[in-house]
């Protein structure tokens, strides 16, 4: 007999009960078992009712189209994010739009309007709420704002906009080509070097002209 | 296992190094993907009933878990269970709020599945065959009738076999909370499936009586 804590009400103690008989009857299973020996404290009509939601509560899977549909899904936002975390810390950049913005759903932003949701999926959210700022601007309290400001929100970006840092990547290294042309450019040319002298010369041959 | 601050036991979290894994390249969150597919679909199929609106709720489930994988830790307050810490209960809990948006949002813009239009489901339409079974099951009509966290702790506990501590992780209440919630529901299917069994063998006697009637009469 198993002797049960004073501190328990009737209907926890009961409560309790029931929920050692469904382990039991759960795991049977596995076991291959049908049911597991009738324990008297057990009211039989509830032992009736757990058999039978355990036999008629139908597991269903969703079709093979949509599983690997949203895995082709997946696996393209993980992509996404393994390439912004590749070119992470490039803070001035340009904008590269990507064709989809890396979950920028707008459904998905939609789900971060919900503070709850929000809080689960990222602490930041708590930080901006309780006047934190030191600790940034959080995904959701945009999404939130944004959503209240009536314009789409799209809580990812600040968080996960990696495109504009890619774009600063491939925009540095574009640069670093550009000046290494202009320099060899300017190198055949013989042109001043002094910008200032040129300039003096410029103004010099408009006045000769002007005084032919 | 692992002992826990307080000298208690606590289990480690079965997917911890796929976790890990995918945390450190998310190309690789597809194994929980896999494993959790069918899982936290067939939640949102039973709370919402609607084999569109669960896979709406599943795809985006998955997208914010996967967004937000960065930043989960096995963290749970003081007086949770260690299991409610896990990514499955973590998962989970996404899901019953994507799945509670998605409820709001159809409060606002009511629509009706396309079945409910359709009628009866085809011959080939397997999955409207099980639906429809589904919704003839006494059982699965009681839950239904469930209040909500009542109705959602029975779906975790029978069909995701969730144990009470994941439950209550998910749910976020107490062990006891959901034992009770779990005892509750019980009673309430019990008393149902009852009424039910009462009027079905009510109807039969109508049905054999109205036969033999038939057959004096003739």
């Amino acid at each position: 007999m198993i002797v049960y804590p004073a501190s328990l009400d009737a209907i926890e103690v009961d409560a309790l009960q029931t929920d050692r008989y469904l382990d039991a009857l759960l795991s049977a299973v596995d076991r291959r078992a049908y049911d597991v020996p009738a324990d008297p404290a057990v009211d039989p009509t509830l032992r009736l009712a757990a058999r039978r939601l355990r036999d008629e509560l139908v597991r269903t899977h969703p079709s093979f189209r949509f599983e690997e549909r949203l895995a082709r899904r997946l696996a393209d936002a993980a992509a996404r994010m393994r390439l912004a975390a590749a070119t992470g810390g490039e803070a001035e950049a340009a904008i590269v739009p990507f064709p989809t913005p890396l979950l920028a759903d707008p459904s998905l932003a939609a789900e971060l309007a919900n503070p709850e949701l929000a809080l689960l999926l990222g602490a930041r959210y708590a930080a901006v709420a309780s006047g934190d700022a030191a600790r940034g601007p959080s995904l959701a309290a945009t999404a939130a704002a944004s959503a209240l400001a009536g314009g789409t929100p799209s809580p990812f970006r600040p968080v996960v906009a990696r495109p504009l840092l890619v774009g600063g990547a491939l925009t540095s290294a574009a640069l670093s080509l550009v000046g290494a042309a202009f320099v060899a450019w300017r190198l055949t040319r013989g042109a001043p070097a002094d910008p200032m002298a040129a300039t003096t010369a410029v103004d010099a041959a408009l006045g000769q002209r002007r005084l032919a | 296992m692992t002992i826990g601050s307080a000298g208690r036991v606590v289990p480690l979290d079965p997917d911890r190094s796929l976790v890990r894994a995918a945390q450190a390249d998310p190309a690789r969150f597809d194994p929980l993907y896999r494993k959790y597919l069918a899982q936290v679909y067939n939640f949102a199929h039973h709370e919402l009933g609607d084999h569109h609106e669960a896979e709406d709720v599943t795809e985006r489930t998955f997208m914010l878990a996967l967004g937000a994988l960065p930043r989960f830790r096995e963290s749970a307050p003081d007086d949770a269970p260690p299991e409610a810490s896990t990514f499955r209960v973590w998962l989970f809990r996404i899901a019953r709020n994507v799945i509670a948006n998605h409820r709001r949002a159809l409060r606002r813009r009511p629509t009706a599945p396309l079945q409910a239009a359709a009628g009866v489901a085809g011959p080939e339409d397997v999955e409207g065959r099980a639906v429809a079974r589904a919704d003839a099951s006494a059982a699965w009509a009681a839950v239904r009738r469930l209040p909500g966290d009542r109705r959602r702790a029975v779906v975790l506990r029978f069909v995701d076999e969730m144990s009470t501590a994941e439950i209550a992780g998910v749910l976020e209440r107490s062990e006891g909370a959901v034992r009770v919630l779990l005892h509750r529901a019980l009673r309430s299917v019990a008393r149902e499936l009852s009424a039910a069994e009462a009027d079905d063998g009510s109807r039969a006697g109508d049905v054999r009586r109205d036969a033999g009637r038939d057959r004096d009469s003739r």
